[in-house]
């Protein structure tokens, strides 16, 4: 009796951990369908704002640009413009992207240079390049706190407290090298808010393995029943170079017009 | 007389626009009345200094301010003028005080003496009426994309002080215009009314950049005499107004526009007449300006790496100076076909690699004239980016395939601050002096600037 009694509590003991791993892991969610929760979060049909740009490099000297832009969904395509306001010898210059859903088309874009008085084609494969000095690249310019699902194969690593808020970390290997190299990053871990589904925070590696840089998102409120970052910020690790957008006037109510996604609007400026 | 009554009636056409486009609109949005106040003032102070090496002398030392002011009225509607203060430390580019007979009079600078005027740069009023934009005003319309020379960019004339080698947006001439753009059908249908009559600014004899190719002056043989007479402008502002037409549109990917400009041709022609007595030969050049229909249109879309470009015009006169001493007036009439196509290369990461190919086709040409049939031009640019847009390289090679001449203008350029940018580059000349490039051989300079936004 009392043998069977030990074996019986040995058995016990060796299932308490068996358990508690299968409870652990019913609570993470599979980071494809993290993935899509961000990507299907409301962040508006329209949206105006002002967007102060902030660069400084490893030796503290800043610059500052002051823009406008506007971002508005044509049904699943997203075209957003962004028109900078000062300083005066940039003033004029314009962004204009249109995002679409299809993961195999590439998007559009132009750049509106005012020492020529001309718009640019950029080629759409520049997505790692880094946005007009930022330390943000086209792509993320274009996603701003969305994803590319398509472009990384993704796993969920665990759960994680950021600034209080409970997050998953999810892992993004890009799918393969040609998109790696497009998009500049080998690996990108990040930080995603449990209840908001927002990036909170991520870390981005280089296409040789070396950590490049972090994105902070910061001051993330409800405006007008939409979650809205009013901070993003990134500090790239290789060059000491940070890049703080930081947004006002955020407004999802306001009318724009579909003319002011085009070229001929680039031109006329805002 | 009546270059002012034009210049009224645009303004009192403003006003007019003005009050209707008001009543027409809503409150202007409160959101930005927090970020923006109804006015802005901006300026832009610029300073060049060049060295001529060739020559061994200061060949310019420049100072632009240009101060820029803008009323917004609504969100549609705003008002935009711009002044510059030019001065110059060495007179070589424009020497002397001004003749500005090819500028039309309510468009002319102030000459505060030689070296140094004030011009109203660009004045309009931006609004939207019954669907359209409208901008009423002196300001600058471009046509086309392409880099260091022009194909479709033809609707403002241009300063030629420096030949090609200033940055276009200053030495474009803005004009007196009545600018309407529709959306329609998808795209954007601009017309253009442009009753001032101003022309190409040529350098004046002895400046540094005065032409003196064959490709563009005509050239009296030695011991005969010249008598230049004073240019015609054309000064009917109906009947001598140009008009314009564009339409573009986004399709499928395709950045496309139709283009159609009715206008006089912004290099005046040099009509010749010799004259025989018997104290020797006198040729008699009349330059006169000369009607011509463009029609053309422009594409371009991106394939991966790969930016294209393309434009193609079709000019039905244009003049072109004959060596043909049988010939009457010493110019030959042809249609022309001439097109551009570039292409884009951004493969490596903060790199452009830039291919232009310019070839131009006269369609009836003529024995002697000073230029072939079939003329081609080539350039590369190269530009590449450090320390996140902070400094900029840069290599533009342009040159004439027929003449073997060109130009080559590296360029280094660093943004010390947000507002503050300075550079340094040199323009290098070479070829045979009859070359539109060549001819200014002995013009090799180096080039040191800053740009601060004020």
């Amino acid at each position: 009796m009392r043998l069977h009694m030990q074996n019986l509590f040995i058995a016990l003991f060796l299932l308490i951990p068996l358990s508690v791993s299968d409870v652990a892991a019913e609570s993470l969610l599979a980071g494809e369908e993290i993935a899509r929760r961000i990507n299907a979060r409301n962040e508006g049909e329209v949206v105006s704002r002002f967007i102060t740009m902030a660069m400084t490099d490893r030796s503290g000297t800043e610059r500052v640009r002051e823009t406008k832009s506007l971002r508005k969904y044509f049904g699943k395509e997203k075209r957003t413009i962004i028109f900078y306001l000062s300083p005066s010898n940039i003033k004029d210059t314009a962004f204009l992207t249109y995002d679409y859903p299809e993961a195999d088309r590439d998007d559009d874009q132009w750049l509106y240079l005012p020492a020529a008085r001309k718009v640019r084609r950029i080629s759409a494969s520049d997505r790692g390049d880094y946005f007009l000095g930022t330390d943000f690249t086209y792509e993320d310019i274009r996603k701003e706190t969305k994803v590319g699902i398509a472009d990384y194969s993704w796993k969920t690593l665990g759960e994680e407290t950021i600034d209080g808020h409970r997050c998953f970390l999810v892992e993004e290997i890009p799918v393969n090298e040609k998109t790696a190299q497009e998009l500049g990053y080998s690996k990108v871990q990040s930080w995603i808010d449990a209840e908001i589904w927002m990036v909170r925070q991520a870390k981005y590696w280089d296409v040789a393995g070396n950590p490049l840089k972090t994105l902070q998102v910061r001051e993330i409120t409800l405006i007008q029943d939409i979650w809205t970052a009013h901070q993003l910020s990134v500090e790239n690790h290789k060059t000491g170079h940070k890049t703080v957008f930081t947004f006002k006037d955020v407004n999802y109510g306001q009318s724009v017009k579909d003319e002011m996604f085009t070229e001929d609007a680039l031109r006329r400026g805002y | 007389m009546a270059s002012s009554y034009a210049t009224c009636g645009i303004l009192a056409l403003a006003g007019l626009l003005i009050a209707a486009s008001a009543l027409a609109e809503s409150t202007p949005d409160e959101t930005k009345s927090s970020q923006l106040s109804n006015h802005r003032f901006s300026a832009v102070l610029e300073s060049e200094a060049a060295y001529g090496i060739t020559r061994d002398r200061a060949d310019k030392m420049e100072m632009v301010l240009d101060p820029q002011w803008e009323y917004r009225w609504s969100e549609d509607t705003r008002i935009t003028g711009i002044a510059r203060l030019y001065t110059e430390g060495f007179d070589h580019l424009e020497p002397g005080r001004l003749s500005q007979g090819e500028v039309s009079p309510n468009s002319r600078r102030l000459q505060l003496g030689d070296r140094t005027d004030i011009e109203l740069r660009e004045f309009y009023l931006r609004t939207q009426l019954w669907g359209m934009h409208l901008t009423l005003g002196k300001q600058q319309v471009v046509w086309g994309k392409t880099d260091g020379l022009k194909l479709l960019d033809v609707v403002n004339p241009q300063n030629f002080r420096e030949f090609i080698l200033d940055n276009f947006d200053d030495s474009r001439i803005p004009l007196w215009t009545l600018n309407a753009e529709l959306p329609i059908g998808g795209g954007n249908l601009q017309f253009l009314w442009i009753p001032d009559r101003t022309y190409h600014r040529l350098p004046q004899a002895g400046a540094t950049f005065a032409f003196s190719s064959p490709l563009i002056v005509p050239q009296a043989p030695p011991g005969v005499a010249v008598n230049l007479r004073p240019l015609e402008r054309p000064n009917n502002i109906v009947m001598d107004s140009d008009i314009g037409m564009r339409f573009s549109r986004f399709w499928h990917g395709w950045d496309l526009t139709v283009n159609y400009l009715y206008h006089y041709a912004d290099f005046p022609v040099f009509f010749q007449s010799v004259f025989l007595a018997p104290g020797g030969a006198t040729v008699t050049v009349n330059p006169r300006y000369e009607r011509n229909h463009l029609i053309g249109g422009s594409v371009s879309n991106a394939f991966g790496n790969l930016t294209v470009r393309g434009e193609a015009i079709y000019n039905t006169d244009r003049f072109v100076l004959t060596m043909n001493r049988r010939d009457g007036d010493g110019v030959i009439k042809s249609g022309e076909i001439a097109y551009v196509l570039g292409l884009d290369w951004s493969g490596i990461q903060d790199t452009l690699v830039s291919f232009q190919l310019f070839q131009s086709w006269l369609l009836h040409p003529a024995d002697g004239i000073v230029r072939d049939t079939l003329d081609t031009t080539s350039t590369i640019l190269l530009r590449r980016h450090f320390l996140n847009e902070t400094l900029e390289t840069e290599v533009l090679w342009l040159q004439s395939v027929n003449q073997g001449d060109g130009l080559i203008r590296p360029k280094i350029s660093y943004e010390l601050r947000d507002n503050l940018k300075i550079w340094t580059g040199f323009d290098l000349f070479y070829g045979d002096r009859n070359g539109l490039f060549g001819q200014f051989d002995r013009n090799d300079r180096l080039v040191i600037g800053m740009e601060m936004g004020l």
